[in-house]
Order: C-alpha cells, then sequence, then structure tokens
C-alpha cells in the first residue's frame, strides 16, 4: 500500500462527493412541500410573515441558484442557518454528534467485543450446542424489532424494578459519571444486540471457510494447538469479509440510529435528522446528509486499507 | 364552561366523604415546593414565543403578556391591569369608524427575572421588535395594523391602529412581552435570549439542554400574591422533558419520572387509570374536525350531494371510533366561544333522506350500488393524513356510511408536507382535517374567498361581506349577530361538515393542585403560579 494510493482515493471523493450532493439537493427539493409549511397548520401566520422568512433563507431563488449559493458556502465552510430553528447548521449538528457518537461508539465497541468470539466459537465449534445456542441467539436478535426490546427493557428496569431511568442522557441537575452510565445501560444494550447478531454471523461464515483452507491444516500438522491456529493463522483472514461490513456500520453510527434515539429520548442525530425532514429544514438535511456522505467514503477507503493490512496478497498500487 | 371531567367526578368522589366529615369546608394548607416533570412530545426549536413553530408550553411560564386567555378562553388583565374595552374607556373608536386607539394601564412594581422594572418601554419595544422584517419570526400578525405607540409615561401604553381589530388581542403583546433593556439594538435572530428569556413570570429559565429538557426555576419576586397572601408561585422547579415517543411518555408516567402529559394519546388514556396515582384530565380544546368538499369537483359544488353527505355521516360512531372523547359538533364555531350560536341548523343523522335528495336530485343508483349521474360515478377521491390512527379510523367509517347512501369514497392519504400540499392546492375531492386556533379565530381564512387557507374553491359574498362585518366592528352585539350569521350560512351552504370537537386528554399526577385545563394556544401553562403539590 502507498501513499500515492490514499492520496489518489481521497482526490477521487471530491468529485464523487460533488455529485452526491447535487443528487441529494434535487431529491429534497423534488420531494412535495417546502420548509414553511409546518406553519401552515398555524392560522394565525400572516401571508407577510411568511414572505419575510422565505425572503430571509433564499427560498424564492430558483432552485438551481440556491444550489450553487449553498455549495460555494459550504464550500468555503459555511453550512447555512437551520429554517426550523434559525441556529447554524454546524452548532447543531455538533451539539447532537457527541451524544450519537457516545451511545453509537460504545455499543459499536461492545458489539465487537462479544461478536468477535462469539463468531470464532461457534465456528470453531460448528454444529455443536454451542453453535446452535448462539445461531438462534443472532437470529433472535437480527430478528427483534429495537423499539419493542426497548420497551420491554424499560418494563423490567424502570417500571418493575426501578433501577434505571427510562429514558434521556442525563438527570436535570446531574450528569455525574454514574448518572450517565445509568442513562446508558438500556440504550446501549437495545443497539449493540442487533449489531453483536450479524457482526458474529459474518465472523462465523468467514472463520469457516478459512479454517477448510490447506494451510490451517498444515499449521496443525506443524503441532500448534487450536487456540493459536486460530488466533495466529485463521482470524486475519477470516476477517477480511466482516471488516467491510464493520466499517460501514461503524461510520452509520453518525447518522444516529433514529428508533433507538427516539425510545430513550436521546438527543442524537437520528432525532435532528427526522425532525429536519419533517419539517423539510433544507439545509440541515443537506448539513447531516453531507456528512453521512463523507462519513461512508472514508470508510470504504479505511475498509480498503484495512484488507491490505489484513492480507499482505491484496495491495493497492 | 364544559371542563366535563374525570377530575369533578374523582374529587366529588374522593371528597365527598371528607366533606362531609369536615361539615362542608376544605381547609386545604397549600404548600411551598416541588418539582413538577413534563412530559413533552416535540422538541422546542427556539424559546422565543414569537418565532417558535410549536405551541409555546415551557415559554408562557417565563413570559407573560399584558392579556392572556383564561380556562373559558375569554381574556384576563396579566402585565395590564384591566382588559380594555370601549365600555371602560380602554378602546375608543375614531369619529369615522376606521381606526381606534387601545390605551393599557401597566401593572406597577413588575421587575423582569433581572431585577429592572418592567415598563411602558417594554411594550412598546415589543412591537417594535415583532413587526422587523429582519426578525425571523412566525406570529406577526397584530404589528401591521397598528401605527404608532405611545408611552406618555412608565404605566400608560396608548396603541394606536390604523383600522377596527376586534382580535387585537390574539397574538401580539398575549403571547408576551420582550424586554428592552437587553434586546433593544441586538440581532433577535441570534440572540442568547432565545435559549433562555428573560421575561416577568412565575418561573426563570435555568438550563435549556437542546433536545433533552428545560429547567424552570422558582422566580422569588413574581409580582402576584395569592388570595390568602402567599407569595406565588408555589412549586420550586418546574422541569419540561423532551419525549418524542409517545409509549416512552407512557413509561415514564408509570415508572413515576414524569408528573404531567399534556397529549395524552386518546389510544393510550385507558392505560391511564391502571398506573395509579394520576388523573385523566378531559379538557376542551379550541379545535375541530372537519370535511371539506372541494368546489372544482361537479358533484360536490352540487348542494343536494352535500346535504346528502350531511345525512349520511353519524357523528356517534366517530366518536366511539376516537375513545368517546370527541364531542359532536353542527357549527365551525365551537361550543365553548361566547360566539357559538345553538340555534344552527342540524342535519339529523338519516340515511333514508340522504337517499331520497339523490334520488330527487337525479342521482340514480347503479348496479354496484354507486349512484351515477350523466354516465359518471358518485365516486371522490378523501384526503387525509396518512399514519394518523384517529383520522383513517374517521375516513373508513365514513366511507361505510356514504357507500350506505351509494356514494363511493377513494382513500389518497398523505403524511407531513405533501398533505398540506394537497389541501393547499385543492389537491382533493374530500378534505378531513383538524383546526387548533387562538381564543378568536378570524374564519375567513378558511372560508373566504381569499382566505390564505381556502383550498377547497369555495366562494361565498354573501358570507364574504358577513366576515367583513366581523372583522371590522368592535361591537359586541353587531358581532354577536354576524357571528350567528357566520354560522348559518356555513351550515346552509354546507362548504365543510363540522363533526366532532376534540379534547385534550392531559394526565397528571393526583398530587398536583389548583390545575385547569386551558383550552387556547397558549396552553395549559399560561398560569402556572398558584399550582402546587399536595403532600404525598
Amino acid at each position: 500500500m502507498s501513499l500515492s494510493f490514499l492520496i489518489r482515493r481521497l482526490l477521487g471523493a471530491i468529485p464523487l462527493l460533488f455529485g452526491i450532493s447535487l443528487v441529494l439537493f434535487t431529491i429534497i427539493h423534488l420531494a412535495p412541500g417546502g420548509p414553511l409549511d409546518v406553519y401552515a397548520d398555524n392560522p394565525s401566520v400572516s401571508a407577510e410573515a411568511l414572505d419575510q422568512i422565505r425572503a430571509r433563507y433564499g427560498l424564492d431563488d430558483p432552485v438551481p441558484i440556491q444550489y450553487v449559493k449553498w455549495l460555494s458556502a459550504m464550500v468555503v465552510g459555511d453550512w447555512g442557518l437551520s429554517i426550523r430553528t434559525g441556529r447554524p447548521v454546524l452548532d447543531e449538528i455538533v451539539l447532537r454528534l457527541g451524544p450519537t457518537l457516545l451511545l453509537g461508539g460504545i455499543s459499536m465497541a461492545l458489539a465487537f467485543c462479544l461478536a468477535l468470539p462469539l463468531g470464532v466459537i461457534s465456528a470453531a465449534r460448528r454444529g455443536s450446542r454451542l453453535d446452535e445456542a448462539v445461531t438462534l441467539g443472532a437470529f433472535a436478535g437480527i430478528s427483534l424489532p429495537v423499539f419493542w426490546s426497548a420497551l420491554l427493557l424499560q418494563l423490567i428496569f424502570s417500571i418493575w424494578l426501578g433501577w434505571l431511568p427510562s429514558a434521556g442522557m442525563k438527570s436535570v441537575g446531574d450528569g455525574s459519571l454514574s448518572d450517565r452510565l445509568l442513562h446508558l445501560i438500556m440504550p446501549v444494550t437495545v443497539l449493540s444486540l442487533a449489531t453483536i447478531a450479524s457482526w458474529s454471523r459474518y465472523i462465523r461464515s468467514g472463520m469457516i471457510d478459512v479454517l477448510g483452507q490447506d494451510y490451517i491444516r498444515t499449521a496443525y500438522a506443524k503441532g500448534r494447538r487450536e487456540t493459536a491456529v486460530i488466533a495466529l493463522h485463521a482470524l486475519r483472514n477470516a476477517m477480511i469479509p466482516a471488516v467491510t461490513v464493520i466499517a460501514i456500520d461503524f461510520v452509520t453510527i453518525i447518522s444516529g440510529a433514529v428508533i433507538t434515539e427516539t425510545v430513550f429520548a436521546w438527543p442524537g442525530i437520528g432525532r435532528l435528522f427526522i425532525e429536519s425532514m419533517n419539517g423539510r429544514d433544507y439545509p440541515m438535511l443537506m448539513g447531516l446528509m453531507m456528512m453521512g456522505s463523507v462519513g461512508v467514503v472514508l470508510a470504504n477507503i479505511i475498509a480498503d486499507l484495512a484488507y491490505a493490512a489484513l492480507d499482505p496478497r491484496i495491495r493497492h498500487g | 364552561m364544559m371542563t366535563t371531567t374525570r377530575r369533578a367526578m374523582l374529587k366529588a368522589g374522593a371528597a365527598g366523604l371528607a366533606l362531609a366529615a369536615m361539615g362542608g369546608t376544605v381547609a386545604v394548607a397549600q404548600n411551598y415546593g416541588g418539582t413538577l416533570n413534563v412530559g413533552l412530545t416535540y422538541e422546542i426549536d427556539t424559546m422565543n414565543t414569537y418565532s417558535t413553530g410549536y405551541l409555546a408550553d415551557a415559554q408562557h411560564t417565563i413570559i407573560e403578556g399584558l392579556l392572556a386567555p383564561d380556562e373559558n378562553a375569554q381574556y384576563v388583565p396579566v402585565l395590564a391591569t384591566e382588559v380594555p374595552t370601549v365600555e371602560n374607556g380602554g378602546i375608543v373608536v375614531s369619529e369615522d369608524g376606521q381606526s381606534m386607539t387601545i390605551t393599557y394601564t401597566l401593572r406597577e412594581g413588575v421587575k423582569w427575572h433581572d431585577g429592572e422594572d418592567f415598563t411602558s418601554e417594554d411594550v412598546a419595544f415589543t412591537w417594535e421588535a415583532v413587526r422587523d422584517p429582519a426578525f425571523i419570526a412566525e406570529s406577526k400578525s397584530g404589528t401591521e395594523s397598528i401605527t404608532s405607540i405611545e408611552t406618555p409615561d412608565d404605566y400608560t401604553v396608548i396603541v394606536n391602529y390604523d383600522s377596527i381589530v376586534p382580535d387585537f388581542a390574539s397574538t401580539l403583546f398575549t403571547f408576551g412581552i420582550m424586554p428592552e433593556h437587553i434586546l433593544a439594538g441586538q440581532d433577535l435572530n441570534t440572540h442568547e435570549y432565545n435559549e433562555l428569556p428573560v421575561g416577568t413570570g412565575p418561573f426563570m429559565a435555568t438550563e435549556f439542554a437542546r433536545g433533552q429538557y428545560v429547567v424552570l426555576d422558582r422566580n422569588p419576586d413574581y409580582w402576584r400574591t395569592a388570595e390568602n397572601g402567599d407569595q406565588l408561585p408555589y412549586l420550586d422547579r418546574l422541569v419540561f422533558n423532551i419525549v418524542p415517543d409517545t409509549n416512552t411518555l407512557m413509561t415514564q408516567l408509570r415508572s413515576r419520572e414524569l408528573d404531567m402529559v399534556v397529549k395524552t394519546p386518546y389510544n393510550q388514556a385507558a392505560q391511564v387509570e391502571s398506573f395509579g396515582g394520576y388523573e385523566l384530565i378531559v379538557g376542551p380544546l379550541l379545535s375541530w374536525g372537519h370535511l371539506d368538499f372541494n368546489f372544482e369537483n361537479e358533484f360536490l359544488a352540487d348542494i343536494a350531494v352535500r346535504q346528502a353527505f350531511a345525512h349520511a355521516i353519524d357523528r356517534n360512531v366517530l366518536i366511539q371510533a376516537q375513545g368517546g372523547f370527541p364531542e359532536a359538533i353542527k357549527s365551525i364555531v365551537v361550543p365553548i366561544f361566547e360566539f357559538y350560536d345553538e340555534n344552527t341548523p342540524e342535519y339529523e343523522f338519516d340515511p333514508e333522506e340522504a337517499n331520497r335528495i339523490l334520488d330527487e336530485a337525479g342521482y340514480t343508483m347503479g348496479e354496484d350500488g354507486i349512484r351515477t349521474k350523466d354516465g359518471e360515478r358518485l365516486s371522490f377521491e378523501y384526503v387525509t393524513a396518512a399514519g394518523s390512527a384517529d383520522d383513517e379510523n374517521i375516513q373508513q367509517i365514513i366511507m361505510a356510511q356514504l357507500a350506505q347512501v351509494g356514494i363511493e369514497i377513494v382513500p389518497d392519504n398523505r403524511a407531513g408536507v405533501a398533505l398540506r400540499e394537497a389541501r393547499y392546492n385543492g389537491d382533493y375531492d374530500l378534505y378531513y382535517g383538524r383546526w387548533i386556533t387562538s381564543a378568536d379565530p378570524v374564519y375567513s381564512i378558511f372560508y373566504g374567498t381569499e382566505g390564505a387557507l381556502n383550498g377547497q374553491g369555495y366562494s361565498n359574498p354573501e358570507l364574504d361581506a358577513v366576515f367583513e362585518t366581523v372583522e371590522n366592528s368592535i361591537d359586541t352585539e353587531t358581532r354577536m349577530r354576524a357571528f350567528s350569521d357566520i354560522q348559518r350560512i356555513v351550515a346552509e351552504d354546507l362548504p365543510t361538515l363540522p363533526l366532532t370537537t376534540n379534547v385534550s386528554l392531559i394526565t397528571v399526577t393526583e398530587r398536583l393542585q389548583n390545575f385547569t385545563p386551558n383550552p387556547t394556544n397558549m396552553t395549559n401553562f399560561v398560569d402556572t403560579a398558584e399550582w402546587y403539590l399536595s403532600e404525598e
């Protein structure tokens, strides 16, 4: 792998992102309605007030001009003002990104730490009771709707036992570490459950492929113990298919977990997106979607780099 | 008053014995202190009452206006000493009858939360700030008809209007007065006031954690005292928690993390009784559900068809489908308003009569059970909010009821902005929706020929003329007569079928005392000073 590869990939991403921004801008403007329609339900909003708001946000320009204006501001780092709150888009996103990264990051880290051994063990003991139990658990985890498992946890731990706060990120006037951890337990559990289930399946199938390879037999023939064979010879190769999935899943963190954030009243990006979508808050939507797009593009580059690191036979040149 | 109510019933039941024992007098000491946790289902966008896109529940505990609507939607004085009327000389109509002047006398000794005195300068400033085109806000109505404001002294405000404005109290000055000493010369779009506003109200904004909660603490220097001399307010703290998911809202009530939810979903209200410790209060709401006809459709432009609709729909079934909470209405003016006319003509539920009218008008029953005229079937596209369980249930019922008289309904439901766009542009044959209004709504925006919210292509010069009278007259009797005319004309000409008036279901801890629901868009939190929590 070379530095020039990295530079080429990064440069290649720039026209890609321009293309994405054009498509996104077109799509959100093609969707019926507009940002001022939220006020339409309020009979006391006068037409003059709406005209003033429209002019202030440049909504009376033709869409191509709005795009050029948005793009030229974005390039120099001005993300615009949210129509819904009147505050800078970047401020709003940064405010919501912290809670989202906290929740998503912890969930993903936990999911990885659990999915890896589960996947490896069930591959190594393929067909055993343990494998069957893990498989059953994984399918249950994939199939359980998040809102249902969330409700169930709230019922048990908040209503019946009264141990955990049912929602929110911190208590009013508290916010100590222990208070925040208590608020994290249920959303992290719910969010990591489905991820553990799906990742462990990818790792398991990658491992099964690799364990049937000739070089694994050779390693056993050398007299290596099973744990050493798996950890030193098989694992790196078995991870390659899982890496793509994990890299992309990691990126989706920054787009927020809409359902989990809604059910647990978590002040994250996912809820901001839904609010902005409902209100057709164009600048905010563009900011959020561009951030997500940049994340996905970067994640792909990182996944490619990770392949090369895991498997020396894969070379980017 | 129609605060119905389970609260009244509960009180009667529970207090009955106690009353008997104490010989009819209830002497309860009001307690100071305590925190009330309220659940809100929307994300607060800004704490400024003039620019928020939502009803300003939390904001109204901080910011006060000159007047405010009470639990009967009648205006009462807050920062003004009395409600100006023609009788008390507060409103003076010019000799030519074309303009008016309103004089407010302000309450003395009121202080802003930062200790500054509240004066007439603040009132004048509020008008100037809200009408400034640079200030992005939707609640600007009422500013455009004011030509100037005079402040001869600190406690007198003279407002000059260029026309007769009977609904002068509905927005400006009622939504709240802004502090001149903080905001003069500042950019109101970005000022910190939008996060932590400074008001004169019973509670002060302490913390606004976006997407999480707003914390409001007791204002120790509040200007009001209770009748018994107690310094108000009683509560130490109000916390508005933002909980977007209604299931979670119910969970938080059960787990005692919330004390109050002002918008209990109709379909979950039945659970509340099983939680224990909460009461469900059924409050009136200035809201009505209506089925609108699009006059671009030639069949619907025929009064016979509209009358058939009116006779074919059984409102009782609609009410049952909404948990039994709403009430049937026959007028677009809901019964809680003083202008409601109970003599408004009514169409009995009578499918026979509907069939007779349609037969007479030449709509013949086809083989498929749907009537036709000139080879065209009596079939209509019906638009309502997709995903709203109540609205979609209503649609199913209306479909079934109209099928009985040979009218076919085809649902064409949309969500969010797509729905509003359809409503604006009249992209429907039938539209079902609800309006929620202020205490003194302007009905011409719905049914006037030029009405901003008239998407149905309805135009009736007679009705327009009555709207003109209502909106330019300050004389109660003239207005009363005109309102009766409006209700009669709408009921006879049927541009819309008013079906039910909705209620608000408020779940509140049994410990909260002195709470009465407020039906207006000033929310239930417009008067929180006397609320207190009884002992557990």
